[in-house]
């Protein structure tokens, strides 16, 4: 089954929505495909919940209000089709146009589009340490989709540990929600994330807003009596069969569900399948998308926005959706090239300010020198069992990041190295090689049935 | 085990789903994952060397959470597939 | 480190100026290139080997692992002469089956090595007869191959479709892992004292006095006799010599699903359709048989072998196919990875493998199956690189195309 769109869209967060409501003003009758793996728009910022649910006061707090705001817009919005619950597995160049693959519970559908989106978010940096395969053990942003989304909260006493000020936020986000918390474990010193922030200071006083709420969740978890540590580094899991504690440097801690929070990196696959340029994005690892003024890669047609193209937040995400919107427009003819220029001043500028404050949080949130030490057999790739013995013995070897998960099947397995990727390279760089271009990227970005793939 | 939250929050219709023989309590919207969390159940695989895993990303990137619909015999990721009244689901493929 | 400097694998770099001398240079660390080498390093030769990229980074370690015995589809679909032809080869693919079974013992690792057998299948009457005359000629080579029915197909395989007609079983077949056969013959080829060398691509081929002198980027090598193997790779370094050589890059398709429990100790194959399928020792089944992907081309024309092929989707959804027609159960399981791999073919089919009439002490070795082959073309290679006259190997000989290098060399 074909479907024809001027433009799909990959992604419906913050960054997919701006776009599409973008390209509906700037043309009537477009037809736009928006593509996600929920079943409703939002993105893990909003990650909503389900349909069948009413939940008063969902996700309370100023910061979320503008996004809030501009998903009710897209929801109005009439003519876009929506294609939540299916998940981009492929994007290449074929004679007729850019074409996604999609797979949903439905089956295959090949969506052939002028222009491609790619607004694919990021996801939580996997962090390997002793036990982190035990079930209870989660990414931080998991745990927080739980709590928006399905409202639950997956544990009855939950640890946060990392170095991202995220944890704060989540923090507060459980403590409201009546679960108890074990704790929020920064690995780093307070001082050291001050000093930080205070080399971007003109950043942090931009965005006292979100400084406020930070503050804010930290009171939260004061009069929850929850504390708060710095210079505490997590370094193992501990349990039998599950969760029943963690091993931090303040002694262990009882808990039956972890949130690790050490940081974010790009969702890439798609863009890289296609061929797109990548670089190496922040402070926590993967790639970003090259793109220039408008989201334009280094694919013809292909535009890239928000996380994809380095991880800044929601409100920038929104801010980039917006150019690349106007810029897929003026790519189509639609407006010319001033239209473009004028209409895009806003975005562009609030993208700008945005950026400062999302390398502030970078600075701060560094897991560099932080992240907690595996042991020789702490498996570095969780699909396919892989410990760190096995990759440093096939790093020794010299070979290229392909020619290790050759070798030891490091990044084989389900998720396609998506969480071993960035382990791999940074242990690759410990031992001097620096310039590897990562994993091969390969067909399916998610796994899907044969049977829906067969002719 | 996983804690629904009450305050402020209308669930679906009253459910019930099969995960290994046993019958789960969920609400219609509700995904897989999330009525294997409220019952208690956080293993959603075994690896290769018989250990338990769980779910870990919940946002369909890692994998950990593929289980069988015995039905159809579908392997799919719990945290994005919608408990549907009846269902029953395997964890072991 | 500096990333503009290139290393051997000893981590040295090479003084200017230096000649590195030894018996035999094999260009290419794939299972040709590094089994050769351990086969005439073990014998007492002094070895050197180059590899552009890394060990078995091509198709030695991008194919799917079949141990295939039986006489090819693509033999037997393109005519009779092929096929009576391509009948000869069987007599190597017996010396295969006894490489494969010695292999792991001979070299100390665990391969993987699954011979359980294997079943080429015919759903269709006149499938049938193709494997019936497929089965005259290979019994007329020695090779034990049997025609059952369905039912016995089935008895023997239990998760076979039901339309299954009929199978050519032989015993010997099966599968063993790409990842670690290479690996473990240039482990095995260092042991025994070769040099090889990954990151150094070979620049220049000269043959002056009776001995050739490569030169890579940076290190000049000396040697009297020279083997390329180097796959898809092999015509342009033969260029490099001045010679051609018909081999033609092929871009293939292979699939894996997610691990899944043991079913399917065989390797399938089909006699009408593009089909290989098994499970590899890790729980994933692999599902290939030769369906073309879109190699990547350079910008000035011709195929640029350093890129990525792309995916064909009109062969993924066929090759899927035809395995879950083959074998149903696939059709419920996840697709988790489908990759390109670029091998080469010759321009008749059959692999080309020995020496060089034109230039004596220049020896190829690629064009296909050479997995399967892999080990069988080394060990007689090696024999023949040292100087015997190895009959087994006139069948494959460069010397079939030397009309092509009437001008050359």
């Amino acid at each position: 089954m074909a479907d024809t769109f001027d433009v799909v869209i990959i992604g419906g967060g913050p960054a997919g929505q701006a776009a599409a409501l973008a390209l509906a003003l700037a043309g009537h009758g477009l037809a736009i495909a928006v593509i996600d793996e929920p079943p409703r728009p939002g993105g893990q910022i909003l990650r909503q919940p389900p349909a069948p649910f009413a939940v008063s006061n969902w996700l309370p707090g100023r910061s979320y209000d503008g996004l809030k705001a501009q998903l009710a817009r897209f929801e109005a919005l009439e003519g876009i089709s929506w294609l939540g619950g299916h998940s981009a597995i492929g994007l290449v160049r074929e004679a007729d146009g850019l074409v996604v693959q999609a797979s949903g519970q439905d089956g295959l559908r090949r969506l052939v589009a002028r222009r491609v989106l790619v607004a694919a978010g990021c996801q939580d940096l996997a962090v390997p340490l002793p036990g982190w395969t035990l079930p209870g053990v989660y990414a931080a942003g998991g745990i927080q989709a739980f709590i928006k989304s399905q409202q639950i909260v997956p544990g009855e006493r939950v640890l946060l540990a990392g170095t991202h000020p995220l944890m704060l936020l989540i923090g507060a986000q459980i403590v409201a929600a009546g679960g108890t918390l074990a704790g929020v474990l920064f690995a780093q010193p307070r001082q050291t994330m001050i000093a930080n922030a205070l080399r971007h200071a003109t950043a942090a006083a931009a965005h006292a807003g979100n400084l406020a709420a930070a503050a804010s969740a930290m009171k939260v978890l004061a009069g929850a009596g929850v504390a708060v540590r710095f210079d505490t580094a997590l370094t193992a899991a501990i349990g039998n069969s599950q969760v029943e504690g963690a091993r931090t440097a303040a002694g262990d801690i009882a808990c039956n569900a972890i949130g690790l929070c050490y940081g974010f990196v790009p969702q890439s696959t798609l863009p890289r399948m296609a061929g797109a340029r990548v670089q190496t994005a922040g402070p926590a690892g993967g790639w970003a998308t090259v793109a220039d003024g408008w989201g334009q890669s280094s694919v013809p047609g292909l535009f890239v926005a928000g996380e994809t193209t380095g991880v800044a937040g929601a409100p920038a995400a929104m801010a980039a959706g917006e150019m690349a919107g106007i810029g897929i427009a003026h790519s189509l003819g639609l407006i010319d090239a001033s239209e473009a220029q004028h209409r895009a001043g806003p975005a562009r500028r609030r993208h700008a300010r945005l950026l400062g404050f999302a390398r502030m949080l970078d600075a701060v949130a560094d897991p560099t020198g932080y992240l907690p030490a595996p042991t020789p057999d702490t498996l570095a790739c969780r699909c396919e069992d892989v410990d760190f013995a096995t990759i440093d013995q096939a790093i020794a070897t010299g070979g290229s990041a392909n020619a290790v998960k050759l070798a030891t099947r490091c990044g084989m397995g389900a998720c396609q190295g998506r969480n071993c990727e960035p382990t791999l390279l940074r242990r690759m760089a410990t031992a001097g090689r620096t310039d590897d271009t990562g994993f091969t990227q390969r067909f399916p970005a998610r796994p899907v049935a044969i049977g829906d793939l067969a002719d | 085990m996983g804690m629904r939250i009450e305050a402020d929050v209308t669930r679906g219709n009253a459910i019930t789903i099969i995960v290994d023989g046993e019958a789960l309590p969920a609400f219609a919207g509700e995904t897989v994952a999330t009525a294997m969390l409220a019952a208690g159940r956080q293993v959603f695989r075994a690896d290769t060397g018989g250990k338990p895993r769980g779910l870990y990303c919940n946002m369909g990137t890692c994998s950990e959470c593929l289980v069988t619909i015995v039905a159809s015999g579908r392997r799919v990721r719990a945290c994005l597939t919608e408990a549907v009244d009846g269902m029953e689901i395997a964890t072991r493929g | 480190m500096d990333p503009g400097l290139r290393r051997g694998s000893d981590g040295e770099r090479e003084p200017d100026g230096v000649t590195h001398k030894s018996d035999v240079l094999v260009i290419g660390g794939g299972l040709i290139g590094c089994a050769t080498a351990w086969r005439l390093a073990r014998a007492g030769a002094q070895v050197t080997l180059l590899e552009a990229g890394d060990i078995n980074a091509g198709a030695s370690g991008q194919n799917a692992g079949s141990l295939h015995f039986q006489i090819e589809r693509r033999f037997i679909e393109n005519g009779e002469a092929l096929a009576e032809q391509a009948a000869r080869i069987v007599a190597l693919n017996r010396l295969a089956i006894t490489d494969w079974r010695g292999l792991e013992a001979e070299l100390g690792a665990d391969l993987h090595v699954s011979m359980a057998g294997g079943l080429m299948v015919a759903e269709t009457p006149e499938q049938v007869a193709m494997l019936e005359a497929k089965v005259r000629r290979e019994s007329a080579e020695g090779l034990a191959s049997r025609l059952i029915d369905g039912d016995q197909a089935r008895a023997v395989a239990p998760c076979l479709a039901p339309q299954i007609l009929a199978a050519c079983h032989l015993p010997d077949e099966g599968h063993a892992d790409p990842r670690a056969v290479t690996p473990a013959f240039a482990a095995a080829a260092r042991a025994e004292g070769a040099d090889i060398r990954t990151r150094t691509a070979v620049q220049a081929i000269r043959r002056e006095a009776g001995a050739f002198h490569v030169g890579t980027a940076d290190a000049a090598f000396r040697a009297d006799r020279v083997l390329i193997a180097c796959g898809a790779w092999t015509a342009h370094v033969a260029a490099l010599a001045n010679l051609h050589m018909p081999l033609y890059p092929v871009a293939l398709l292979m699939n894996a699903t997610e691990r899944t429990a043991p079913v399917l100790p065989q390797l399938i194959q089909h006699v009408g359709r593009r089909l290989s399928m098994k499970q590899a020792y890790a729980g994933n089944i692999l599902i290939g048989g030769g369906w073309p992907s879109r190699l990547a081309q350079k910008a000035d024309g011709g195929f640029d072998l350093g890129a990525k092929a792309s995916i064909i989707q009109a062969s993924l959804a066929g090759n899927l196919r035809a395995a879950i027609d083959t074998v149903p159960m696939v059709e419920r399981l996840n697709l988790i990875r489908s990759w390109t791999g670029v091998t080469a073919i010759s321009a008749d089919q059959l692999p080309i493998v020995g020496e060089v009439p034109r230039m004596p002490g220049l020896f190829v070795a690629g064009g296909g199956s050479a997995f399967t082959l892999g080990p069988t073309f080394a060990r007689l290679l090696a024999r023949a690189m040292g100087g015997e006259r190895v009959a087994e190997l006139d069948l494959l000989s460069p010397a079939r195309f030397e009309h092509l290098n009437s001008f050359m060399g």
